[in-house]
């Protein structure tokens, strides 16, 4: 039954009119200060004061140019992906490998130590953040990439394991079950049985760590002092309201930082979204 | 499955996580604790010193401002984000043409770096060279041409546009989720008992998102509290810390006054009023569980 066919046509039209038109402004609103920037970072210099709202009068990449001169951004992608492989691959296969005793094995512990990982969530980072420094100059790695590494898998491991199980224990043990009368041995059950079907999630789990690794600040800043170490969120912070350097330049290398996070957003949004609603809150 | 109910195999497989949890989560809150009893400055031994930062806290007019500050944001992003945020989604859980698109553009702000949120908006923000500022006294509204950030008073109003705008989408998309688990039947059903539309939003749709709006609100109440790198760089706190919120403070005086004990202190207040809020967010997750 269509609800709203008693509503006259043109009062219909107007409505839908009206819903447009307020989707569009909103989203443009939302969208400004991305689209200003990426603007600016075509414009010279005089162009961006005088004419600050407009399209570039020419697209010139002379801002980029100087931006990569300036601030080595190469480095810095470079240094942020040395901290993310290791960061997501031993993260994910220890938490599922752990998610897949605790989700597939009754033993006494089992519920306490699940409550006892998802608690992790409610840790807010910067009660760690002395701690964690502490240790650091107390191992001896401070200043280096594994200093970095190794909390951000801890980090990642109260989300991951609530993915984690939250799938496995969905998962007809039954198959399982014939596996093993099969002969399956215990990592053919892994990597033949349950990670073929699991991929999604463990595809969820890698964007969502994967941004939350690419953007973390409060741990990077304060274990991190060497510039030749710098992450991506590092070198950001060099830009901070330099007005004396180059207005174009900043937007420039502001925009190659943003530019690939919009790409990622637009080809996984849908596991993007699906890793933010379902764990919903981290870091 | 005998062949892993051996405990050994068990202890083996849960070791990896167990460890770098307990080691990087777990004994830091114990170490935090230890710390805010004791005088360390880094150098020399560990002195206790009882209560005496606790006391230092309560009467340390900075702290109350940051505390202030960060229930300002608070304030703001509860007020402001989350009816609008309610609103939005109930316009973009309609079917239309390009909403994917749009929503798509309007959840950008989420997964952008915070640093980089932060360095786009000072350039908005700016009260001398900002884009606002110029925006305002080219159309003629000199007056309201404020000082937005790195004022007195401002700032975290400010703070709370940005995280606002950081977090609309998120937030939004969260109620579209549970606006989609709303059966559709009800929702015939009331029209058919003749609800209008008003009716319907306020005895039908709200009442049934209770838990998402419960998710939300814990999800700013604790956003909020985590707000760090749009401080730094907004306004780094200044002037004269007048901008600083509990995170930024404690960051301040544990990493650049070294005043370890006092930084502690304020960072095991930050955790407690997280916990107590957060609680509310593992009871629904405990209670889905059983589900």
């Amino acid at each position: 039954m269509d609800s709203i066919s008693y509503i006259p046509k043109a009062r219909k039209f107007f409505w839908n009119f009206l819903k447009y038109i307020s989707v569009i402004v909103i989203t443009f609103m939302v969208t400004i200060p991305f689209l200003w920037m990426m603007f600016s970072s075509f414009k010279t210099d005089v162009e961006i004061l005088t004419n600050p709202f407009g399209l570039p009068e020419t697209f010139s990449f002379g801002n980029y140019i100087s931006a990569f001169q300036k601030l080595n951004i190469p480095l810095f992608y470079k240094n942020t992906f040395i901290i993310v492989l290791p960061t997501l691959f031993f993260g994910t296969i220890i938490t599922f490998i752990s998610s897949f005793v605790l989700s597939m094995i009754k033993f006494k512990y089992s519920k306490v130590l699940y409550f006892f990982l998802i608690s992790g969530l409610a840790i807010p980072v910067f009660i760690l953040l002395f701690p964690i420094f502490f240790l650091s100059a107390k191992f001896k790695i401070y200043n280096l990439y594994i200093a970095l590494i190794l909390p951000y898998i801890a980090i990642s491991i109260p989300f991951s394991t609530l993915l984690f199980t939250g799938f496995l224990r969905g998962f007809p043990q039954e198959i399982i079950e014939a596996a093993i009368i099969d002969g399956c041995g215990l990592f053919s059950i892994c990597t033949k049985i349950v990670l073929p079907i699991i991929k999604p999630t463990i595809l969820t789990i890698l964007i969502f760590n994967l941004l939350y690794v690419w953007n973390e600040y409060p741990l990077a800043v304060t274990l991190i002092g060497d510039k030749n170490l710098f992450t991506i969120s590092l070198g950001a912070t060099i830009l901070r309201g330099r007005w004396d350097i180059d207005y174009g330049a900043i937007m420039a290398a502001g925009t190659s930082i943003i530019i690939p996070q919009l790409i990622i957003l637009m080809f996984l949004q849908k596991y993007i979204i699906e890793g933010m609603t379902a764990g919903a809150v981290k870091g | 499955m005998f062949w892993f109910r051996k405990k050994s195999i068990i202890i083996f497989m849960l070791l990896p996580t167990l460890t770098l949890y307990v080691l990087y989560m777990i004994i830091p809150i114990i170490m935090s604790l230890f710390f805010s009893f004791t005088g360390y400055s880094g150098i020399g031994k560990i002195d206790f010193s009882g209560l005496e930062n606790y006391i230092k806290m309560l009467r340390d007019p900075l702290f109350f401002n940051s505390l202030k500050n960060t229930f300002i944001i608070l304030g703001f992003a509860f007020f402001i984000l989350l009816p609008c945020a309610f609103l939005l989604s109930l316009l973009l859980n309609k079917k239309m043409k390009g909403i994917n698109i749009a929503k798509s553009l309007i959840f950008s702000p989420a997964i952008i770096a915070p640093i980089i949120v932060g360095l786009i908006w000072t350039f908005i923000l700016d009260p001398y060279k900002g884009l606002l500022n110029m925006f305002l006294e080219r159309v003629g509204l000199d007056f309201l041409a404020l000082q937005w950030i790195g004022g007195k008073t401002l700032s975290p109003y400010s703070m709370g546009v940005v995280y606002t705008w950081q977090n609309l989408g998120f937030i939004t998309i969260i109620f579209i989720a549970g606006l989609k688990i709303i059966p559709k039947e009800i929702n015939e059903a009331s029209m058919i008992d003749g609800a209008t539309p008003r009716q319907e939003l306020f005895y039908i749709t709200i009442p049934l998102l209770k838990e998402t709006f419960i998710i939300n609100i814990v999800l700013i109440v604790a956003g909020s509290f985590k707000i760090f790198e749009i401080i730094v760089q907004l306004t780094g706190g200044g002037p004269n810390y007048l901008s600083e919120s509990l995170i930024t403070y404690m960051y301040f005086i544990t990493f650049q006054q070294s005043q370890y004990g006092y930084g502690m202190v304020i960072a095991i207040v930050t955790f407690l009023i997280s916990i107590i809020f957060f609680s509310f967010y593992l009871i629904i997750i405990m209670r889905r569980d059983k589900e």
